[in-house]
């Protein structure tokens, strides 16, 4: 187990560097040079000077090799020096980490009311499998996979927010505030979750160690609850987490709309506002913890399941 | 009151489908099926797959699958109905008062829960221990399944242990509820021979200690020859014959057990008959490997999965290809079906029909040639569940784009005749079928496509003895017939010697052998023929090679069993009882 999860810790902060190298060169690939940016961000005025431009360029360490000025920008990243913003002029970090509070709330809740809701209904769905409760759940969560969120979101905020009055229509304060956001966002892991609990299930309900269980005398209820959800649930942890990874910089959509102060709001007025500090910080942290969460899943996976677990003991 | 389990005229037919006409003209399940099984007695069970052995177990535990029902008679054990018995009822029965024994037991156990959790359930459920008691319960259960290691193996997960370890902790768990009757479905018929006498031993043992009635079911009347007080014999949903062990094996009166036994223990004598009967004489080369070798495994060291080998296939001849498992063999049939192709040297192909061809080391592109076609090992995983057999014998022909619609039902239909088997039978679904027919539409299908070459890839390992003979003796015909070139790929020396013109011997990759079928077996060159050859010979030091006891009257070890038992005479060798005893069982690993 030890060794698994060094390997895993390896193969986690391989990716993070990769991921950070790319974040890194992205000022050295897009358009319009940053030094010029940094000082208009900072100099009321039109006018730039020629010799500040050297001046920074030098401060900033710009003319050494391209490795060295990466070390040193991972370096201050690590250490929780993510630069100034262009636009607001205030450490990265301490627009970050708020931001990240909100949309890690925002994506808890999410996938919990996703899960809940695929559980029952595709246990429900496998344990009628092929009657009518069953095709309508998988009708209704294969319709809805395909929903898009831009079009949900404003119908919803149309119904609830401005018709019945009944919930905000946007902003982050509040437990009222966050219901149309998780419900838009939970619309389609719920659907996906739905199907795959079912699926897990109806492997589960098969297997041939349930045939035994009955012939052992444990009724069919017995049964379904100590042998086929608990191995037909365990789809669900793998898929909960690469769904976990995607909300977080997926939930961008919903974050603009709903104008909440998250992750994905961030990103998007980082990257609208060329605040390319601001666009990198926000990126790390995001696929830092996508990364650190698949691997987290990887490893619950193989707490729940002995054979995953004892095949790298 | 009657004592013991009791079938009388049962009767089992296909439900009809909810809505739909019932089908009167489908052939019932089973048939007046009447069979007792006396406290303390028992009881084998044997007949061919499909012939309705397992059927009658399920239908004795109320675990039928879902569209098979009990039409007409009655099940009682003990004098409890078990065909009226309630879902309750029922729970308590199974497990309880009726145990049993799969033929896979790896797959019956919960993969997420060791063997001692396992054990908890009943011991909970029917005799209302828990905690300390069943702890200790359920250690004294796995001592007397023979694990010498009882809390060790509690832990264990299902994973952890072997086929044979797998079926004794099965045993362990079918006798946690001290039931009066044990169902064995084909227990052993996955574990070696040695193993498999172990199995029957430790029921044995609890068959005496407890008054275990036992019904064993199996399609090997050969292992169950020294335990049974009686053999009931069933073919095509009936009971064919039933006495004592001794008569019906000494004087089988029906056919179908006199063809029971024969597949179970003469298969040597039809070898060399058919050995000779084929003997054409071979004429050109029509496949040809040139120093092919294929490597999966990466980096220095791996061993290539086939290393330098040179080999070919001469038209009109049956080829045997011998090895164990990880030998290269399967690796030979699909570069040949070029679903692979060779790192090094290259494949030649001149086939009969069709204009020859070199593969010189890169798989060609486009539709593969049909000309050689592959029958797998496992017949149930040849098929696409969801469609009937039907459309998935309709694919080939349908990515040929030859035909109309009707002309395709007949040729298929034509082929499935040409099986032995019915044309109605393409309507269902591979579930629906026993390994044998589901192996025959495997050929059929494989056939359709006029192949000149068939490569038969353990073809019959996973079928009982006597379907496999049926398998080959159509292989044979076919042969005959059509002038089909077979490579048969086996691990089984009977088979090899049963059908081929010519063996190879792969050994780690390597081609290490290649001669004439009755040369090699007289006289085998490599040291790892010499051992093949030696463990396929009757012989009492032999016994732990799966092949060598299906001979029945030639096996010391059956006869020596017998002579402990039912004096049951069928050859006449002689043989000491020592040389299983001083074999290590426990660690025998299988899986």
């Amino acid at each position: 187990m030890m060794l698994f999860l060094g390997r895993r810790t390896a193969a986690l902060v391989v990716a993070v560097l990769l991921a950070s190298f790319v974040v890194f060169l992205i000022p050295y690939v897009t358009p319009g040079d940053p030094v010029r940016k940094i000082i208009r961000s900072r100099v009321a005025g039109d006018a730039i000077d020629d010799s500040a431009v050297q001046a920074l360029t030098a401060q900033l360490g710009l003319q050494d090799p391209l490795w060295t000025q990466y070390l040193r920008w991972l370096g201050r990243f690590a250490s929780g020096d993510m630069g100034l913003s262009y636009t607001s002029r205030t450490p990265v970090v301490d627009q970050v980490l708020p931001a990240l509070w909100v949309t890690l709330s925002l994506v808890v809740m999410t996938l919990a009311v996703a899960a809940l809701i695929a559980v029952i209904l595709g246990i429900a769905a496998a344990l009628n499998e092929g009657r009518a409760a069953d095709k309508a759940i998988t009708a209704v969560s294969q319709a809805f996979i395909a929903m898009p969120e831009y079009w949900l979101a404003p119908m919803l905020v149309l119904v609830f927010a401005l018709e019945l009055s009944v919930l905000p229509s946007a902003g982050w304060e509040g437990p009222t505030s966050a219901v149309l956001p998780v419900a838009v966002l939970a619309l389609r892991p719920a659907s996906h979750f739905t199907s795959a609990v079912r699926e897990g299930m109806l492997d589960a309900l098969g297997a041939d160690h349930v045939t035994a269980a009955r012939g052992r005398g444990l009724s069919y209820f017995h049964t379904v609850r100590k042998h086929v959800i608990p191995n037909g649930l365990l789809p669900l942890t793998t898929l909960a987490a690469v769904w976990f990874a995607g909300l977080l910089g997926g939930s961008v959509i919903v974050e603009v709309i709903f104008a909440i102060p998250g992750m994905g709001r961030l990103l998007f007025d980082g990257v609208l506002n060329s605040d390319i500090p601001l666009a990198q910080g926000a990126v790390v942290v995001v696929v830092g913890l996508a990364v650190l969460l698949t691997t987290a899943a990887d490893l619950v996976h193989g707490l729940l399941n002995p054979q995953v677990r004892m095949r790298h003991a | 009151m009657r004592e013991g389990l009791i079938i009388e005229d049962l009767h089992l037919g296909l439900r009809a489908p909810a809505g739909g006409p019932s089908d009167s003209s489908a052939r019932p399940v089973l048939s007046g099926v009447g069979l007792t099984v006396a406290p303390g007695e028992f009881v084998a069970l044997v007949g061919a797959s499909g012939s309705g052995k397992t059927m009658t177990a399920l239908s004795v535990l109320g675990l039928l699958p879902p569209q098979i029902q009990a039409t007409s008679g009655s099940i009682t054990l003990g004098g409890t109905d078990l065909l009226a018995a309630s879902g309750a009822e029922l729970n308590r029965l199974r497990g309880g008062r009726i145990g049993m024994l799969y033929q896979q037991p790896k797959r019956m156990f919960n993969p997420r829960m060791t063997i001692g959790s396992h054990l908890a359930e009943p011991l909970k459920l029917h005799r209302g221990l828990r905690g300390r008691q069943a702890r200790a319960h359920a250690l004294e259960l796995l001592t007397n399944a023979g694990f010498e290691d009882p809390e060790r193996v509690a832990r264990a997960y299902p994973h952890q242990l072997s086929g044979g370890m797998a079926q004794r902790a099965m045993l362990a768990l079918a006798m946690a509820g001290q039931p009066e009757l044990l169902l064995a479905d084909e227990p052993t018929s996955a574990l070696d021979k040695v193993l498999e006498r172990q199995i029957l031993e430790l029921i044995d043992t609890q068959r005496r200690q407890h008054g275990l009635g036992v019904l064993y079911i199996t399609h090997d009347l050969a292992t169950v020859s020294a335990f049974a007080d009686r053999v009931v014999v069933m073919d095509a949903g009936r009971v064919q014959e039933e006495g004592p062990a001794r008569a019906v094996l000494g004087a089988p009166r029906t056919a179908c057990a006199r063809e029971l036994l024969e597949a179970c223990a003469l298969t040597r004598r039809r070898i060399v008959v058919a050995g000779e009967a084929s003997g054409l004489a071979p004429s050109r080369d029509i496949l040809a490997l040139n120093g092919v070798t294929k490597r999966f495994a990466k980096g220095r060291g791996a061993r290539p999965a086939l290393d330098d080998v040179s080999l070919s296939l001469r038209e009109g001849e049956i080829l045997g290809v011998l090895g164990q498992s990880g030998s290269g063999k399967s690796t030979l049939a699909r570069l040949l079906v070029e679903v692979e192709a060779p790192d090094r040297g290259s494949i030649t192909r001149t086939l009969p029909g069709g204009a020859g061809k070199d593969d010189g080391g890169s798989v060609s592109r486009g539709v593969p040639g049909t000309e050689v076609q592959l029958v797998f090992q496992e017949p149930h995983d040849a098929f696409d569940p969801r469609m009937k057999l039907f459309a998935s014998l309709e694919a080939p022909l349908l990515r040929q784009r030859t035909g109309t619609s009707d002309e395709r039902r007949e040729r298929i239909q034509q082929a499935v005749r040409d099986v032995e088997l019915e044309p109605d039978l393409l309507e269902r679904y591979p579930s629906q079928c026993s390994g044998g027919q589901l192996q025959r539409l495997t050929i059929a299908r494989a056939l359709l496509l006029e192949p000149a070459v068939l490569i038969c890839d353990e073809a019959t390992s996973a079928l009982d003895a006597v379907t496999q003979r049926k398998v080959l003796d159509l292989l044979l015909r076919l042969h005959r017939d059509r002038r089909l070139s077979l490579i048969m790929i086996s691990h089984d020396m009977n088979v090899i010697r049963y059908m081929s013109h010519r063996v190879a011997v792969l050994y780690q990759g390597a081609l290490v052998e290649l001669a004439g079928t009755s040369e090699f077996f007289a006289n085998p060159q490599h040291g790892h023929s010499k051992e093949l050859v030696t463990a396929a010979r009757p012989h009492p030091t032999a016994c732990a090679a799966p092949v060598a006891c299906s001979d029945l009257a030639a096996c010391a070890h059956r006869v020596a069993a017998m002579a402990t038992r039912a004096p049951v005479v069928i050859g006449g060798v002689g043989g000491g009882p020592e040389a299983s005893r001083s074999l290590d069982l426990v660690s025998t690993p299988d899986a």
